[in-house]
């Protein structure tokens, strides 16, 4: 929270302020039976609420506000019902200051209630100006013990109940896992790359040929290998930018990413290295998660359940990823010993990737003719 | 001082509302009012207390067709447009022969690129209006539909002073956006600034504009005619985009102004900065695969040629062309001609 600072806020703000529709910011924080948190509402609406530009003059002072808290507060108290069970919870207003927010000076309230039971299910009817603007909403965080989940208050839905341990964390969820799986499928770059690093793991190089593995067991290790070491370099980066720990231009990595499909497939016609294609997977594996990031942040990761969206589309990407490899693995392991394979599909296809990510390559390095 | 109040925004004038649930004469100015302001300034709260005096009249099983008329205004400038055409058929099915609602009928379809279905709303328009405004609504669409150079005639062959008020400004907008379709911006700007001159609260016009200047590099001059409109958010992007070519040091604030403005509206739901979020992700936050989804969004909402650029911008931005598809395909259906979307027009 920002309080304290608006001070100096207000000096650097300007004149600049934009205009967005009217919204109340309403914080709570369950804990047993006690509820703590804060309401915002813009100076503007307070002044349509309960009218503070006591002079009529057309500007709010704090003066004017301070003078007309009272009325202000009983307000708020008539349109914020909290309850649990259907029982009322009893609703305490402190006194009130003020914080700049984009759209304006917001006057801030702390606020406090006692329930009569421990909160598991909690009840918020939000009125705010609902005969004077109802396009007003309260956007609500609610958060207890590790639980945060966010929600719009008001409009058609001026009575809401949240479970506030148990959120609805599974829609959540399987929307992330499906954006996980959806990205995988979609984004080919990726699966090019892993292909590039898979094609020649049921083959053996021996001298300057390539020759199959006599049986599943080597196979399958160095499949495991590479998809592990590819899941844990793009899981680590992915959480890292999506947390905004690290963050690169997103040209840069869409190139290395591209540039990385080319090292790998080339790889596989000029073999250098052959016996440790783990670490090639690792390496740019890493590069591979920011990749991910970017999509991820189109999405945005909802607020209240960050972590548990960004494991869902971690999760969604494995699972992605997974149902090629098994799809396409166990055909490859099949024909591993024919020559058309060895010869031409290997070699060949290798090929075709790296003239592919070659071209993407230079579009997304070379900088866009004007 | 913590806040000045804009006019018609104030408690007292708020108090005696008591007598807009009962009068028509009333209720119908004062909700167009607070409309009209919040097209003049871009506030998006005018528009809610227009809501609020209309809701009281919607709520009667006999609704008058003119405040389901205003209301699908309200709908249609919060980008809510089905929700919009929803209340104009309603309206039209009371009164079949309303101009102001086979007008704004038409606006509705035209921004969702539905131009068959615009171009009849505008020949029943046609029956009950000035010849003029009957001119800009077919003209306008068949400028969009394969007729550029021969509907840019029609309408700059419109007498500016024998048109009708409410058109004067209209005839200019639409002159002004086809000569930018046509690759004039020289012509773009003459039309914009003389349809500023009659209309200095068209935003829409002014946005145009700024966008005309940026194309050309004219940074500076683009800061200048924004002055003064920086609380509105179409507004403000433009500036961002003009001050990072300037260089301009307060760039990262008005960035983080517009970032935090697009957040909230995000939270809440609201689609109608969507595009502007898209253009500011690519132009100045260089976030091209964000840009990207965000203009995906905006498409599926509208359809004006600023909404195929966009995207089409965004999908190349992000290296995935093929995602603006379906942007290529409405390009070619409808035979839009924009010297804008040339560049793009070939398929990835």
């Amino acid at each position: 929270m920002k309080r304290g600072w608006w001070v100096a806020l207000l000096c650097w703000m300007g004149a600049a302020q934009a205009h967005i529709s009217s919204n109340g910011f309403l914080v709570l924080h369950v804990q047993g039976q006690e509820l703590t948190g804060s309401l915002e509402l813009a100076v503007r609406d307070v002044e349509l609420a309960v009218g503070v530009d006591t002079n009529h003059d057309g500007k709010v002072t704090w003066g004017e506000l301070r003078a007309n808290a009272p009325q202000l507060l009983q307000y708020v108290a008539q349109h914020l019902r909290l309850s649990t069970e259907a029982r009322a919870c009893v609703l305490n207003l402190g006194s009130l200051q003020v914080n700049e927010r984009v759209d304006g000076t917001y006057v801030w309230l702390p606020l406090s209630a006692r329930c009569p039971q421990a909160i598991g299910q909690l009840g918020i009817g939000y009125s705010m100006l609902e005969d004077i603007d109802p396009s007003h909403r309260g956007l609500l965080t609610l958060t207890a013990g590790a639980v945060t989940q966010s929600e719009v208050l008001g409009g058609t839905r001026p009575n809401a109940t949240f479970e506030v341990h148990s959120p609805a964390t599974w829609r959540t969820f399987s929307a992330y896992l499906q954006a996980g799986i959806w990205h995988i499928w979609s984004g080919i770059d990726h699966l090019l790359f892993l292909l590039s690093l898979l094609l020649p793991a049921v083959l053996i190089r021996r001298g300057r040929h390539w020759e199959p593995v006599s049986a599943a067991r080597p196979a399958i290790f160095s499949i495991l290998k590479v998809v592990t070491a590819f899941t844990l370099a793009h899981s680590i980066t992915l959480t890292l930018a999506a947390l905004n720990v690290v963050r690169l231009p997103s040209r840069l990595t869409e190139s290395v990413i591209a540039a990385s499909i080319v090292v790998a497939a080339l790889n596989n016609i000029f073999p250098i290295v052959t016996d440790s294609r783990a670490r090639i997977a690792f390496a740019f594996g890493l590069l591979h998660g920011f990749g991910f990031a970017s999509v991820l942040a189109d999405m945005g990761l909802p607020s209240g359940a960050r972590l548990i969206s960004l494991l869902a589309f971690n999760l969604g990407i494995e699972t992605g990823q997974l149902a090629v490899v098994l799809g396409v693995m166990p055909i490859v392991y099949l024909v591993r010993a024919s020559l058309v394979y060895r010869r031409a599909i290997l070699p060949w296809g290798s090929a075709v990737i790296a003239a592919i990510a070659l071209v993407w390559l230079l579009q997304r390095a070379l900088p866009p003719v004007a | 001082m913590l806040a000045e109040l804009p006019a018609g925004a104030r408690h007292a004038s708020f108090a005696n509302r008591e007598v807009t649930r009962t009068r028509l004469d009333i209720a119908l100015p004062l909700a167009q009012f607070y409309i009209s302001r919040a097209r003049a300034t871009g506030d998006l709260r005018f528009l809610g207390y227009a809501e609020a005096i209309l809701m009281p009249w919607m709520s009667r099983p006999d609704v008058p067709t003119a405040v389901l008329v205003l209301h699908a205004t309200v709908l249609q400038s919060r980008h809510l447009f089905d929700a919009s055409l929803t209340e104009l058929d309603r309206a039209l099915a009371k009164t079949p022969d309303d101009p102001q609602a086979w007008l704004t009928r038409a606006t509705v379809l035209r921004v969702l690129g539905r131009y068959q279905e615009a171009h009849v709303s505008c020949e029943r328009l046609a029956a009950a209006a000035d010849p003029a405004i009957n001119t800009l609504c077919t003209q306008g669409l068949s400028g969009l539909t394969g007729h550029l150079p021969e509907a840019y005639a029609a309408i700059a062959a419109l007498p500016q002073q024998a048109l009708p008020p409410e058109a004067r400004a209209w005839r200019y907008s639409e002159l002004g956006e086809m000569a930018e379709r046509l690759g004039d911006d020289t012509a773009a700007e003459h039309w914009l600034r003389q349809g500023l001159a009659v209309a200095p609260d068209d935003f829409y016009m002014r946005a145009a504009c700024a966008d005309v200047l940026l194309r050309q590099g004219r940074a500076a001059q683009t800061l200048q005619l924004l002055a003064g409109y920086e609380s509105m958010e179409p507004m403000l992007l433009r500036i961002a985009i003009a001050q990072r070519m300037l260089h301009d040091g307060s760039s990262a604030h008005t960035a983080d102004l517009l970032a935090s403005a697009f957040n909230v509206e995000q939270q809440r739901g609201d689609a109608v900065h969507r595009r502007e979020q898209a253009r500011f992700l690519l132009d100045v936050s260089a976030q091209p695969a964000a840009a990207l989804a965000a203009a995906r969004e905006n498409w599926q909402v509208q359809r004006e040629p600023e909404d195929l650029l966009i995207l089409l911008r965004a999908a190349q931005a992000a290296h995935q062309p093929r995602v603006a598809q379906p942007a290529r395909e409405f390009l070619r259906a409808q035979k839009l001609q924009d010297a804008r979307l040339a560049p793009y027009e070939a398929a990835p």
